[in-house]
């Protein structure tokens, strides 16, 4: 069978001018794209999966992009070959969006804020397929019913803050639907989403390519969604394709070590590690930069890691033995909604509504749950980072909640937080050494800056930097190192407790899974107890010794994350479960 | 929506009545006889008496600012009958009223116009210096910050558009130099260069007004009068535009909103026109609404410049002269402007960008 191709790139390259000259983030890229196809891009950010989507829409910016090289031909029956790249820019606009259409990562950034849903769909079909404003207006009411939004008429006028991350997706995908595309790029469209919503959001994808024989590109850095939906896979590491076959293939045979070690570093559910795999266990680079591959089967690696039941049931006897450092009793945040002339109190937004759980000393409590749950609100009012309404916080046996603002503060030091964003967590004009040293300052922590200074040495070390990292600001470093850094500043401190808000959710999933190591092996060492909350799953099941689901604001379930996942007892618990890609 | 504006109103009618309580209780601190200054030296002791009686000066300082307030008020307390009272309903003072509610058989309330008493220089009535004043100084605010707004936004745009090109380094030179050069040296420069030194080539003059009498005692409109105080009122507001416009631009065109209207294939100008301007305009409209409010304040510098009539001359020469009831009656008018044109700026807000819509 031959299939028809759609879309041929051919040593694609793309580089970017940089102060150390140009860099090329594709490197002779080649691929085929046929006609009802769906290949995955997978790799780590700065793979140059992302540029290859945009350099075949040619939306690279230039300055300081440009594309140096290859040919990228695309095929419609009954025409010959167009070579995008020798298109003009006029001529291309009339495949982008058309032709060509792209979905983007962010949902919640990638609709103009400023026009109703409606218009920026019925734009493009003014735009590519003349037609007035009634007829556009009709279609797009109509596509927004095939992406199952619901009340489509209303969502036509209402405008993007109004609507959920997933209903903006689902409005992108109408917009990208609109022209029937031939070929639908899509750049980590379900990555800033609930694991329920990306189901529902790759389940969507799936009927309209059907539908429409459309030919996908589906960028990500997770392999997990990939195997719901891809019939082949690429893997690219550093502007190179390294592996490419299909989805089955590269699952149960993965040749290169990277996609071995990509494979290999995601949370498994069937089984419980002691410590993630990483990349590193596959493959490492030797001083030219040339890649040495570490001989070893995905299945080995995490074999090698694997906890044994008797292991974690005597864990856990001598941890459930002690008296917990951590006691919430009937917690309760609201948030008043005001209205009318004089703003009076209506009604609440119980974001936190009657929470009692207890932490054990060494232990990881995860905090698993949906955007809008109350998982971040619940950790930040055991901080009195958000002021509780009611409930007692007994750390140590000592109430949160009645100390005043000055005792808070001298509390501060024993209770640490980690959040999720790295990069917005570090103040950018500060360096990173000063930024870890300035919670000791505040707290009086050692006797003048030289031995804090070595203390902050001593940290960093301890998260893997190096000394020479002091003086530099966050830009200069990667989300994952910056999230290092992030829990060195915690680590300053000696807290004895460390709640960490999503703070790997932002990481691609190899970084993630260092991340988690990191954490892991520093709680083994300074004895610390975590609250860990994350949506995911996977990744609140290999941490936790104990997992908390929540929804609006309420316990769903808590127990040990094994039994949870294996007869959860609400319907809810079973939803997410079920919504988890599984891969193969 | 109404029910913040009226919300809004009453915000400002608390404003004005700050206002009016600070200026009023500051200057009766300072020196002076207002009826000294309205019959001059020489008047005889009785005359001043009955003159600081009508103005209720016999009284005490609380009991003045009431009597002031109960002119301002649209809404207020007279005396029917009795013309000796200070209270009572004068016609030359508080033009027609329209009674509302009859309070026994001499005491009314009555709805009027504000009245903001007489000049203690000129005897005039204060709204009437005011109104006249007032045309000139509308006609320059309006023409100026429409130059501005024009010009700025579409340099602005321009050196978005075109980052670290010729355009943008230049516009950034002009903006930063219009932004340190004071506006009465710059008015000084102007006049003299386009109204003096190239007079015979631009037909314009260093001084004039909107209007010219004529021989035959009529007034002939002189738009030409208003090109340089124009300029020279522009040249701030427009610096200060184009960098606003500039920056917030800048921040726009880099958005994930921008790349899908690209992916959308939509052409060049639509994206910058409609996709990015309107996002990038509401810092811009904040700008322009400051300053349009202040230069209705009056430009006294300008004005006096180029011999234009207006508030800022009004007020300043009422400043020297101590003349109470027109530097109260100028506060007040453009404190009132202030609160209605931040009201404008708010609703204008939500047109731009529904997220901060008034629900």
């Amino acid at each position: 069978m031959t299939k028809q191709a759609l879309l041929e790139v051919r040593n694609l390259v793309t580089e970017f001018s940089t102060e150390e000259g140009w860099v090329r983030a594709v490197n002779a890229v080649s691929f085929t794209l046929h006609r009802g196809e769906i290949i995955g891009i997978v790799g780590e950010s700065g793979s140059g999966k992302s540029v290859t989507s945009l350099s075949t829409m040619r939306l690279i910016q230039s300055p300081p992009g440009k594309i140096s090289g290859g040919e990228i031909l695309f095929h419609e029956p009954g025409k010959s070959p167009v070579d995008l790249l020798k298109l003009s820019e006029q001529e291309m606009r009339g495949y982008r969006g058309n032709r060509i259409a792209m979905i983007f990562q962010e949902p919640m950034t990638s609709l103009n804020p400023v026009f109703s849903c409606g218009e920026q769909v019925t734009e493009a079909l003014v735009l590519h397929q003349n037609l007035d404003k009634k007829t556009a207006k009709e279609k797009t009411i109509q596509l927004f019913e095939k992406v199952k939004l619901p009340r489509p008429a209303d969502i036509f006028d209402a405008y993007p803050h109004q609507l959920s991350g997933g209903q903006k997706q689902r409005v992108m995908i109408a917009m990208a639907m609109s022209c029937n595309p031939a070929v639908l790029i899509a750049d980590e469209p379900t990555t800033a989403l609930d694991v329920t919503v990306q189901k529902t959001i790759l389940e969507l994808m799936q009927e309209l390519q059907q539908q429409n024989d459309m030919g996908i590109l589906f960028i990500t850095h997770d392999l997990g969604v990939i195997a719901e939906l891809a019939d082949r896979v690429i893997v690219m590491y550093k502007g190179h394709i390294v592996e490419q076959g299909s989805v089955l293939d590269i699952f149960k045979n993965p040749q290169h070590p990277y996609t071995k070690g990509l494979l290999a570093c995601r949370p498994p559910l069937n089984k419980r590690l002691k410590k993630m795999p990483t990349i590193a266990d596959f493959m490492r680079e030797d001083d030219q930069g040339q890649l040495i591959g570490i001989e070893k089967s995905v299945d080995d690696a995490l074999a090698e890691q694997e906890e044994s039941t008797a292991d974690r049931a005597s864990r856990h006897k001598l941890l459930y033995s002690q008296k917990p450092i951590l006691e919430v009793r009937n917690l309760n945040t609201h948030f008043p909604i005001r209205k009318g002339l004089l703003g009076r109190v209506r009604d609440y937004v119980r974001a936190v509504d009657d929470v009692t759980l207890d932490v054990y000393p060494g232990e990881t409590l995860g905090l698993v749950g949906e955007s809008g749950c109350g998982k971040t609100t619940l950790g930040r009012s055991i901080l009195r980072l958000i002021e509780p309404t009611s409930g007692q916080i007994l750390f140590k046996g000592q109430d949160l909640a009645t100390l005043n603002p000055k005792e808070m503060r001298a509390m501060r030091k024993h209770i640490q937080i980690i959040f999720q964003d790295p990069y917005s967590s570090l103040n950018p004009r500060m360096t990173i050494g000063n930024a870890i040293m300035e919670p000791m300052q505040v707290h009086g922590i050692l006797a003048n800056d030289s031995e804090r200074r070595r203390k902050v040495i001593e940290l960093l070390e301890r998260v893997s930097m190096k000394e020479m990292h002091f003086n530099r600001y966050p830009h200069e470093f990667s989300g994952g190192q910056r999230q290092r850094i992030c829990i060195a500043r915690a680590l300053a401190l000696s807290p004895e407790f460390i709640i960490c808000d999503e703070s790997v959710s932002a990481l691609d999933v190899s970084v993630q899974a260092q991340v988690l190591n990191l954490l892991n092996e520093l709680k083994r060492d300074f004895g610390f107890s975590y609250i860990f909350i994350s949506h995911d799953l996977s990744v609140v099941k290999f941490m936790s010794d104990r997992m908390v689901v929540m929804q609006k604001g309420r316990i769903e379930e808590m127990g040990d994350p094994e039994e949870i996942y294996r007869a959860p007892k609400s319907e809810y618990t079973k939803k997410l479960i079920a919504a988890i890609p599984k891969g193969i | 929506m109404i029910d913040f504006i009226l919300r809004r109103f009453s915000y400002g009618l608390l404003v004005l009545l700050g206002v009016v309580i600070i200026v009023f209780f500051l200057f009766n601190v300072l020196p002076g006889d207002p009826a000294r200054m309205m019959l001059g030296q020489r008047a005889d002791v009785s005359s001043i008496e009955a003159i600081n009686k009508d103005l209720g000066r016999d009284r005490s300082l609380p009991v003045q600012f009431l009597f002031y307030l109960n002119d301002l008020s649209p809404i207020s307390f007279h005396n029917q009958s009795d013309s000796s009272d200070i209270l009572f309903f004068n016609g030359d003072k508080y033009g027609s009223g329209i009674t509302l509610l009859p309070l026994g058989s001499k005491r009314v309330f009555v709805l009027k116009k504000p009245y903001l008493r007489r000049s203690y220089q000129s005897g005039r009535k204060v709204s009437e210096l005011l109104l006249d004043a007032l045309p000139g100084t509308m006609v320059l605010a309006f023409s100026s910050m429409l130059f501005a707004s024009l010009v700025g936004l579409f340099l602005g745009i321009v050196s978005a558009l075109y980052k670290h090109s010729w355009v943008d380094r230049l516009s950034m030179v002009l903006a930063v130099l219009g932004m340190s050069v004071p506006s009465f040296f710059a008015g000084i420069i102007i006049a003299w260069v386009f109204g003096f030194l190239l007079s015979d080539y631009t037909g314009l003059h260093m001084t004039g007004g909107l209007y010219s009498s004529t021989v035959f005692g009529g007034e002939v409109l002189q738009l030409k009068n208003l090109i340089l105080p124009t300029l020279t009122l522009g040249i701030r507001p427009l610096a200060v535009i184009v960098q606003l416009t500039r920056s917030a631009m800048l921040d726009v065109l880099s958005q994930d909103y921008i790349r899908t209207a690209r992916a959308k294939g939509l052409g060049f100008r639509r994206i910058v026109l409609k996709h990015a301007l309107r996002n990038a305009l509401n810092p811009v409209v904040t700008a322009i609404s400051g300053w349009f409010a202040s230069l209705l304040a009056g430009a006294v510098f300008v004005e006096f410049i180029f011999g234009w009539k207006g508030v800022g001359k009004v007020t300043v020469d009422a400043l020297e002269k101590y003349d109470l009831p027109v530097v109260m009656g100028a506060v007040l008018v453009v404190a009132m402007i202030f609160v209605i044109i931040n009201i404008l700026v708010d609703i204008l807000y939500g047109i731009f960008d529904p997220r901060i819509r008034i629900q």
